[in-house]
């Protein structure tokens, strides 16, 4: 039971959150907005958030919860593939290699090139405190 | 009682199995760390067995289980807390999430165009599979500006995730990097939520570059989504 009592804030700012989003897709739709209403509204909620206007503490339990329970929203999706059977008995190792290969494609690459950014900004960063640090000692 | 009766009752009781099944898989890989008790591999496989085996009908099935999938919208407004909470990290190394990000996005629809047109897929699939490697709330919008499925795209970004999960680890074994930043990014961009719960075992700081790499590269991909449907056709 206080377990249920517990979580009545969290439902308060999932809805909270939920409204913000109606209200951005009802816009987005009303004005043809290229931009989906979801990235509007976190644009929004972001722009609220970092201005000060607004404290991430009111909402953070409720953004918490519904991150943490993401998958239990797209696994209805996922079932659909009951619907694509004779897709997947043609196509699907083609699919598997596709995402397999693709996945191994985008770790390596981005692992390589944010390494070499960091290094490159580290070196940077350190140059540009050293330099302040004699600029002001001189 | 009628057919119509009996489907309304039957897709409530969907709903209540999906919730059911999620809870149940969360505490066995809760108790038991096992990669087939991971709920992201576990659940869809014990539901769609059991749509098959009961031969419910999937529009049936998704009558109620829609509003599930409608909580994905709320959620892509939640990542703003994040952001906001890691803005220091984004302040202190711009350059680098920024290079995460594109390296991502541009791997991650460019690889499975390329390989999607190496295998010969039929459009539908290859529309689908663009948007994989990012979140899911944020893959289903960028895969309608693509022409894909929303269905088919969150089967991909899972399918996608356990190959992330399970290859993770071995990957970051082979490649020769150094900075805890490249681990986080990688992990981040590749396989989404997966990726970076895995980011998050092997230290704080690969968590919230895992999570900045991911959201951001979400919100990327829907943004730019328009233009590259238009390129690639």
């Amino acid at each position: 039971m206080s377990r249920a009592i517990r979580f009545v804030p969290t439902l308060f700012q999932v809805c909270l959150l939920a409204a913000f989003w109606l209200g951005a897709d009802a816009l987005a739709r009303a004005v043809g907005s290229p931009v989906p209403g979801g990235v509007l509204a976190l644009a929004a909620l972001l722009a609220l958030l970092l201005l000060g206007w607004l404290d991430a503490n009111r909402l953070r339990r409720g953004a918490e919860w519904l991150m943490a329970e993401m998958l239990l929203f797209f696994i209805p999706p996922v079932v659909a593939v009951v619907q694509f059977q004779a897709l997947f008995r043609s196509e699907g190792l083609k699919l598997l290699a596709v995402i397999g290969l693709g996945t191994l494609c985008v770790m390596a690459g981005t692992a390589l090139v944010v390494d070499r950014v960091f290094r490159w900004e580290h070196r940077r960063r350190i140059r540009g405190i050293a330099r302040r640090r004699r600029e002001s000692l001189a | 009682m009628n057919d119509i009766g009996m489907n309304q009752w039957l897709a409530a009781a969907c709903l209540l199995l999906t919730v059911a099944v999620y809870a149940c898989a969360r505490w066995l890989y809760a108790r038991h760390r096992a990669i087939w008790f991971a709920p992201l591999l576990f659940a869809p496989v014990v539901l769609v067995g059991i749509v098959l085996a009961t031969g419910i009908p999937y529009p049936v099935y998704m009558a109620d289980a829609r509003w599930l999938m409608w909580m994905l919208g709320p959620t892509t407004v939640a990542f703003a807390i994040p952001i906001h909470d890691q803005r220091a990290v984004i302040r202190r190394n711009p350059v680098t999430i920024a290079a995460g990000v594109v390296a991502g996005v541009v791997l991650g629809v460019g690889s499975s165009w390329l390989l999607a047109r190496a295998f010969h897929l039929p459009p539908e699939l290859a529309h689908s599979l663009l948007p994989r490697s990012v979140s899911t709330p944020f893959a289903v919008t960028a895969t309608d500006a693509f022409g894909g499925s929303r269905e088919l795209t969150s089967l991909f970004v899972v399918v996608t995730g356990v190959f992330g999960m399970m290859t993770g680890e071995l990957v970051l074994r082979v490649l020769p990097m150094r900075s805890r930043m490249a681990r986080g990014a990688m992990l981040g961009a590749a396989s989404h939520g997966a990726g970076t719960a895995k980011a998050r075992e092997l230290g704080e700081e690969e968590g919230v570059v895992a999570s900045l790499t991911m959201t951001l590269a979400g919100i990327t991909l829907v943004l730019v989504a328009p233009l590259l449907a238009g390129w690639l056709g």
